[in-house]
């Protein structure tokens, strides 16, 4: 513990470590969180990376939005891109659902879809920026109030 | 060329990942050796049905991780690590398997996988995270290289001599996808073949084929996509393997969108035991 060469090494590493975690963080940002892109790296790599993970996303969004995906046929992954890019992922469900808001304020909703997006509005309670929540207040009043009824 | 006798002797032959929407597939493909599921997907506690009946048939089950982020400077998640634990003691694995990558940093998920920069600091951060998920396992660890067409301006190591240094310093297992090794060679422009003759076969504990295309938004690079068909260049590319190491490892399919009939995913699973000289039983 005492030895010099080894407490450099310590040192060493640990800010290696530290450097690599910037890096890392540098490239995460760049390539879901609308960062500029990091030094160093193939410029035309980074798009086609960023546009994968958002192909991804547009998949994985398509299966807790069937409808919303299908209204849009094979122009999904591009639609979903247009909304989320630059924006970092947040699941499926609250990718989909962010783009589902835009397009209903843009009037851009099929039936099927705007019907799909209400059930979601009715089951859970979204913010639009943590987590949906069940809507149990809403179930619990409505049994508190039946109860208080009977 | 020594042949390997499997690392692991529970897992032979052909395998399929096990998708909820190709389960029933899956349950009737006759003379499966083994199957994987995706970890993050399971709950230990309450397996899925067709899961259990393929243990209850005999049918080794290997947990595949997704989202641990071995690679990853961020702490390794506990509880993902006893979840990936908690998956192979349910369904008796003999092996779990995990990516060499990371899944984002300084707070933020980037959705997918990421390759690491091949540098020593990032062979000391895997190498770290491999060896405190081994602590929780009481089956060994296979890690399998990713595709990526992406080269960090920090790499120091070539990719196999990457992946040998870190299976030699923890000790872990390889899962080796035949598909990735094929795209991150023909990105690069560099002959699979020879990225094959260099990576440390003798640790296979079974092998991954998937499909993949070119995307019209991105001419001249191959996506290992898992919803197109296996291309012939890939399964040339596990015949040249099988060569190699003297004999067919376990290798499986892994396919994770755009099912096509089971007719079509029958064909393929032969397809690729041809390519493995392994004998199908299926008719």
């Amino acid at each position: 513990m005492g030895d010099p060469l080894l407490r450099r090494y310590d040192h060493d590493q640990r800010g290696a470590a530290e450097e690599l975690a910037i890096r890392q963080a540098e490239l995460v940002a760049a390539l879901v969180g609308g960062a500029a892109d990091p030094p160093g790296f193939d410029v035309e790599r980074l798009d086609a990376t960023r546009r994968a993970l958002l192909r991804k996303r547009a998949g994985e969004a398509a299966k807790v939005w069937p409808m919303l995906a299908a209204s849009f046929e094979k122009k999904w992954p591009a639609v979903f891109g247009e909304h989320r890019s630059g924006h970092p992922p947040v699941g499926a469900l609250r990718d989909g659902w962010d783009v589902a808001l835009a397009l209903r304020e843009a009037g851009r909703l099929t039936p099927d879809a705007a019907d799909e997006l209400a059930a979601q509005e009715a089951d859970l309670r979204y913010d639009g920026v943590s987590a949906p929540t069940p809507r149990r207040w809403r179930r619990l009043r409505h049994t508190v109030f039946r109860r208080g009824r009977a | 060329m020594v042949p390997i006798v499997g690392a692991v002797p529970e897992l032979a032959g052909l395998g399929a990942g096990w998708r909820p929407e190709i389960s029933g597939w899956v349950a009737d493909r006759p003379g499966l050796g083994f199957c994987e599921v995706i970890a993050e997907s399971l709950a230990p506690a309450v397996p899925p049905r067709g899961v259990v009946e393929l243990r209850e048939r005999g049918t080794a089950v290997v947990p595949h991780g997704i989202r641990l982020s071995l690679g990853g400077t961020d702490p390794l998640d506990p509880a993902r690590v006893t979840h990936l634990a908690a998956c192979a003691t349910a369904l008796q694995a003999p092996v779990v398997s995990e990516h060499i990558a990371f899944c984002g940093a300084g707070g933020l998920e980037a959705g997918h996988l990421l390759p690491v920069p091949r540098t020593r600091a990032a062979l000391d951060v895997l190498a770290a995270n491999v060896r405190r998920t081994q602590a929780d396992l009481d089956v060994p660890l296979a890690l399998e290289p990713i595709a990526s067409f992406l080269d960090w301006p920090d790499d120091e190591f070539t990719e196999a001599d990457f992946l040998t240094e870190l299976v030699e310093r923890t000790g872990a297992l390889l899962l080796l996808d035949i598909a990735n090794v094929y795209a991150n060679a023909v990105n690069r422009d560099r002959d699979p073949r020879t990225a094959l003759d260099r990576m440390p076969l003798s640790r296979i504990a079974y092998v991954h084929i998937a499909g993949g295309a070119e995307h019209v938004d991105d001419p001249g690079i191959y996506h290992d996509t898992h919803v197109d068909p296996v291309p012939e260049p890939v399964l040339t590319l596990l015949t040249e393997l099988v060569d190699r190491i003297g004999g067919a490892p376990p290798v499986m399919l892994e396919r994770d969108g755009r099912y096509p009939p089971a007719a079509e995913l029958t064909a393929e699973l032969d397809r690729i035991a041809a390519a493995a000289g392994l004998i199908t039983t299926a008719r």
